[in-house]
């Protein structure tokens, strides 16, 4: 399990996060939502320990994040950033085949587990296609199996985590669902997944847990149903927006 | 894009590298029968043996040991850099080993340093001005965040436009020998040639050849960005100080040898890209067999297109080089269209 222990983050006399805890636990889909510039990515960029906090604690499995080897991280947790430049031309299969390079499970495990990564984010037909020649969506598709041929199967080091920066940005209708689908079948493998997304449908249609990020600190937190409310869409958006049930997931509709 | 299975690749370099050096043994002033060269290689008192012994012989594997170098330390560099274009040269290795070298040749004098030991304190000299250039770079780009390429980039092009202003004074201040010898020095030449050298190029190259396709996974998760590399697993840090200072090593040697032998380093690392793809297990040993052939049959021309005398051999790298590459494009790019 990953636990942020109220972080902080100042960067050039800024202070960009103040006093956050949260948890992604296995099996738990969290949502970060907030308005541009609220601190989402330097949030995600804290959990990953890419940089280190400026006060509070990050731990993983109890052990704070900094005394993890990379190597041995790696083969837990996977990070999809917001945007990947690739400017080499490998292939499809390639990128999607870098996702296992912690692990040393053989050449023909790891075939196997690319060509699924690859279906589950319906980009079979992309296997030997260059990436340089792809479109947005289709290179996004081609990093998200990327990261998920990264956490495939489970390890017995520890449960598996999977951290996603607004994976669904370049993404059609059909491949948002897909996404979503994506990520609650790992919940349901018991994969912690922490997912920064700008569609408050989609957040509410896929996490268990909410997270709402204003000015660097947590305005709320909780189940979808209630932290979604036109009291906080306007407080933390601006934005005078009116909540409706979905007539067929039951969940949160905010009509805006 | 159609790509070769890379163990072919290797395998056909391999064999060409093979050919190229009993070209480069053959050619010459003086004409030596390919039925002879292996007899005259293991023995033999005679005119030709000692031609092939102890002038051909250091010459062609200094050219092979010094492409070799060029072209992988390119491969890393661009791969490292995360930019195709990018070449040794960026680090300010290069344009620091002419500031070294300029200024040994200048203070040398003429007169004041003789014969081989003059060839040895220009060598010193380019050495340890690359090294100096890289560390200024690095230093430069370093801070407690680590290291930050494009910084490195923008501090590289800096030094060496500082370093080409330094050369240039030297060169300005200097008599018309000394502005000659560092005019030649600076077009790249094998023509100091010699046992020695070659011991000392290999002693850095061949731990090298080792080494760097070690890195190869590495280097491929590096291309996806340094913070996904982190992600999957890799020490960016320790690697990046590992290959600069590996990078630096490999060209200062090879420049102090051979001069500024321009475009090994830039072209041959994208021509085996076109060929087999960007993955640095095989781009790095490809590379090196490919450089090492390219600088053999350029160094070979340099020796014979006017025989007895010679052509720089830099100068024959980018007449031979670029055309061939042109070409190599402009059939890459009809690959695409149809």
């Amino acid at each position: 399990m990953l636990e942020a222990r109220n972080i902080s983050l100042n960067v050039a006399g800024f202070s960009l996060l103040q006093d956050i805890s949260l948890r992604v636990a296995p099996g738990v889909v969290t949502a970060v939502i907030g308005a541009n510039g609220a601190g989402k990515t330097s949030l995600l960029r804290l959990l990953t320990g890419e940089q280190k906090p400026s006060g509070g604690v990050v731990t993983f499995n109890g052990s704070p994040l900094v005394d993890w080897q990379p190597e041995q991280l790696a083969r837990m947790m996977a990070v999809l950033p917001q945007s990947s430049r690739l400017d080499f031309p490998f292939t499809a299969r390639e990128v999607v085949m870098l996702g296992r390079t912690p692990h040393a499970t053989g050449l023909a495990r790891d075939a196997q587990i690319v060509d699924a990564a690859l279906h589950a984010v319906d980009g079979g037909y992309l296997d030997k296609r260059f990436y340089t020649h792809m479109s947005g969506g289709e290179k996004q598709r081609v990093q998200l199996a990327r990261v998920l041929a990264q956490i495939w199967e489970p390890v017995t080091e520890g449960p598996r985590i999977l951290m996603l920066d607004e994976p669904t940005s370049a993404f059609d209708l059909a491949h948002q669902q897909l996404t979503l689908s994506i990520m609650r079948s790992l919940a349901e493998q018991g994969v912690g997944v922490l997912v920064v997304i700008h569609d408050l449908n989609l957040a509410a249609r896929c996490a268990d847990q909410l997270l709402v990020l204003s000015c660097g600190r947590i305005a709320a937190s909780g189940a979808p149903s209630d932290v979604l409310t036109s009291k906080m869409i306007r407080e933390v958006f601006h934005v005078d927006a009116t909540i409706a049930v979905n007539p067929v997931t039951g969940t949160p509709l905010v009509i805006a | 894009m159609h790509r070769l299975p890379p163990k072919t690749f290797l395998i056909v370099s391999l064999a060409l590298l093979v050919v190229a050096l009993a070209l480069g043994l053959l050619s010459g002033p003086v004409a030596i029968a390919p039925t002879r060269l292996l007899g005259l290689l293991s023995s033999g008192q005679d005119m030709d043996s000692r031609i092939l012994q102890s002038i051909r012989l250091p010459r062609v594997l200094l050219a092979a040991l010094a492409g070799a170098c060029l072209a992988s330390c390119g491969a890393v560099m661009q791969g490292l850099f995360r930019n195709p274009l990018a070449d040794p040269s960026l680090i300010g290795v290069s344009s620091g080993a002419s500031v070294g070298a300029s200024f040994v040749i200048f203070f040398g004098g003429a007169g004041f340093l003789g014969g081989t030991f003059e060839l040895t304190a220009i060598a010193v000299g380019a050495f340890v001005g690359g090294l100096l250039a890289t560390a200024i770079v690095y230093r430069l780009a370093s801070s407690v965040t680590g290291t930050s390429v494009s910084t490195m980039l923008l501090a590289g092009i800096a030094i060496t436009a500082l370093a080409g202003a330094a050369t240039s004074l030297f060169s300005f201040f200097a008599d018309n020998e000394m502005l000659r010898r560092i005019s030649l020095w600076q077009m790249g030449n094998l023509d100091g040639a010699s046992w020695n050298r070659v011991a000392i190029i290999a002693a850095v190259v061949l731990p090298m050849m080792v080494l760097l396709p070690r890195e190869g996974r590495a280097l491929n998760a590096i291309l996806l960005g340094e913070s996904e590399a982190r992600h999957l697993g890799i020490a960016v840090e320790s690697l990046k100080r590992r290959l600069i200072l590996i990078t630096a090593l490999g060209v200062g040697v090879a420049v102090a040898v051979s001069g500024v032998v321009a475009f090994v380093g830039l072209i041959v690392p994208h021509l085996v890209r076109l060929m087999i793809g960007p993955d640095h297990r095989y781009l790095i040993p490809g590379s090196a067999l490919l450089g090492a052939v390219l600088l053999l049959l350029a160094d070979t021309g340099a020796r014979t297109l006017m025989a007895p005398s010679e052509l720089p051999t830099g100068v024959v790298t980018a007449l031979l080089g670029a055309p061939f590459f042109v070409a190599l494009l402009l059939q890459q790019r009809r690959k695409v269209l149809d």
